[in-house]
């Protein structure tokens, strides 16, 4: 080796390193739940000495109340599951089509170029505003919801593939086309998994429109989902349960970013060295 | 014409090579003829700017002249040539191949069986010193052992003619003599021919049997030197201090800053 650069440190000196490391994550996350905790602290406090107050705003002890209560009557999980399905069918679907349709315009300057203003109207269009065709098209239950999320979804995830497959370094193409390569083969070898950082940057940021999409739908017509049972407890002035449902929502769309990330990190395995 | 074996292995006649800038025309290579025969390295150097990298594009089928002729083997340029090897100063490794994957990567568009491809690539990056290394992602590669990687990528798939567009000019003094030295003995022992590219006239005349000196645009080549050294014209730091060196460099530095028209 004449100009090696990479030895692997003695094993004690990456083990204190790793140590460091996970010394400062642990600081992190306790300081990340004292901050939660002064929060929940301060809403408790401030709802506690006024009955008007705790009706407006809900308190920490009665979202939890509402919490165990959806929890023993199944309602919780089941609602969840519901949104849950509703969420990740729209985001498979929209995504899958978008990066589809996003990639494939590589292939073509010309009709890349005679679509584009068709996918910015479309990409313009208020998604609330497809709900009532939605629930016409496809009625009251799952496919209306899947539908929304699928639309909050696919322009977004055509755009970032297509950003992803443009942004290829021409001087890579013509390394490929030095190779012998074909069209082809540049497309599967060289385009896909150059854009893939940018679509899974895509793919990040649609969890939470599909989610958006899903409960929009749930707004408008069901008879489940955290949707549902937010609008419900809101018409029925009902804070905590609206809260105690939001909460469900959060964990919901905290758990689909996470599932996310460990496919990112499956799928490209390249990234995590270094 | 027919391609017979004692036709070169790459013949540049006449070319001529202008892009439309708006409604204006850059003319960025004018009648550039040059030849490149069997197991030479030929150097060309040149103002920056000239359109070197242009003429490589060109001799390598990416991009047409607007006139004249390339020929490979006593045959007209039509696409792109089988047997040359193209390397530029970016490696432009592929970071989620690793190394190996990367050096792979010509023999797997070429069809080759996949466990006979790996095993040459698996070879290669050994003979370039990277033992050990065929499973590291680019990622955690220095940049000469990268370039390195690029290099080996390049000669895998052997090819008669390898294309270099200053492919070491963003090593360290000291990786580039060790890779060049690597690159002249693999190269000189198998009897391939070298296109080199270069900004570096030291790099031009320690590597080269021939350097070309290139006018600025539009680009011709106003003067030839054959190199004639002591040695066995693979050890850089030798030719460096070998007799008659520094007068190739000089006089090679005197025609580019006093570019004849």
């Amino acid at each position: 080796m004449t100009d090696a650069a990479l030895t692997l440190l003695p094993e004690a000196e990456r083990r204190a390193r790793r140590r460091t490391r996970l010394s400062r994550a642990s600081a992190i996350l306790v300081c990340q739940i004292a901050l939660l905790a002064v929060f929940l602290g301060l809403w408790e406090w401030a709802t506690a000495s006024d009955r008007a107050v705790a009706f407006l705003f809900g308190s920490p002890s009665a979202i939890w109340g509402f919490l165990v209560q959806m929890w023993r009557d199944g309602s919780l999980f089941r609602d969840t599951y519901v949104t849950g399905v509703e969420t990740i069918l729209g985001f498979v679907v929209g995504n899958v089509l978008g990066t589809v349709l996003g990639l494939s315009l590589w292939y073509s300057q010309f009709v890349a170029r005679i679509v584009q203003p068709f996918i910015v109207a479309l990409g313009s269009i208020p998604i609330i505003a497809l709900a009532p065709i939605m629930i016409i098209w496809f009625g009251t239950g799952l496919i209306s919801k899947v539908a929304m999320a699928t639309l909050s979804v696919v322009v977004v995830a055509l755009v970032t593939a297509y950003k992803g497959a443009m942004s290829v370094d021409p001087d890579n193409v013509n390394l490929f086309r030095t190779l012998g390569a074909s069209k082809l083969q540049i497309f599967r070898r060289l385009v896909i998994p150059s854009a893939l950082s940018d679509i899974f940057a895509g793919l990040r940021m649609t969890v939470g429109f599909a989610l958006i999409g899903a409960i929009i739908g749930e707004f408008m017509s069901s008879s489940e989902g955290l949707g549902h049972a937010i609008f419900k407890a809101g018409s029925l002035y009902n804070i905590p349960k609206v809260f105690a449902a939001l909460v469900a929502t959060i964990a919901l769309a905290l758990f689909l970013t996470w599932l996310v990330g460990k496919l990112e990190r499956l799928l490209t395995p390249w990234k995590n060295v270094g | 014409m027919t391609g017979g074996a004692a036709a070169p292995p790459l013949r540049v006649v006449g070319v001529s090579k202008s892009y439309e800038v708006g409604d204006s025309l850059a003319r960025v290579i004018r009648d550039l003829t040059l030849q490149l025969d069997s197991g030479e390295i030929v150097s060309i150097v040149g103002p920056s700017g000239c359109g070197k990298s242009t003429l490589l594009n060109v001799v390598s089928g990416l991009l047409p002249p607007t006139s004249g002729e390339v020929f490979w083997h006593g045959r007209k340029l039509a696409g792109v040539p089988a047997n040359a090897g193209y390397m530029l100063q970016k490696d432009l490794l592929l970071p989620w191949r690793t190394a190996l994957g990367n050096v792979v990567l010509g023999l797997e568009i070429k069809g080759a069986d996949r466990t006979d491809a790996q095993d040459r690539a698996g070879a290669m990056l050994d003979r370039l010193g990277l033992h050990g290394f065929a499973d590291a992602y680019p990622g955690t590669l220095s940049g000469g052992m990268r370039q390195r990687v690029a290099l080996a990528r390049t000669l895998v798939t052997d090819p008669e003619v390898l294309l270099l567009d200053e492919p070491f000019a963003s090593l360290d003094f000291q990786s580039k003599l060790l890779i060049e030295n690597d690159t002249a003995a693999l190269v000189r022992g198998e009897r391939r021919s070298v296109l080199l590219i270069t900004h570096d006239v030291e790099e031009a005349v320690s590597m080269s049997d021939r350097v070309l000196v290139l006018s600025q645009r539009p680009t011709y080549v106003i003067r030839t030197y054959v190199i004639d050294l002591p040695g066995s014209r693979t050890d850089m730091m030798e030719a460096r201090k070998s007799h008659g060196f520094q007068d190739y460099v000089r006089s090679i530095w005197n025609d580019l800053q006093a570019p004849k028209r």
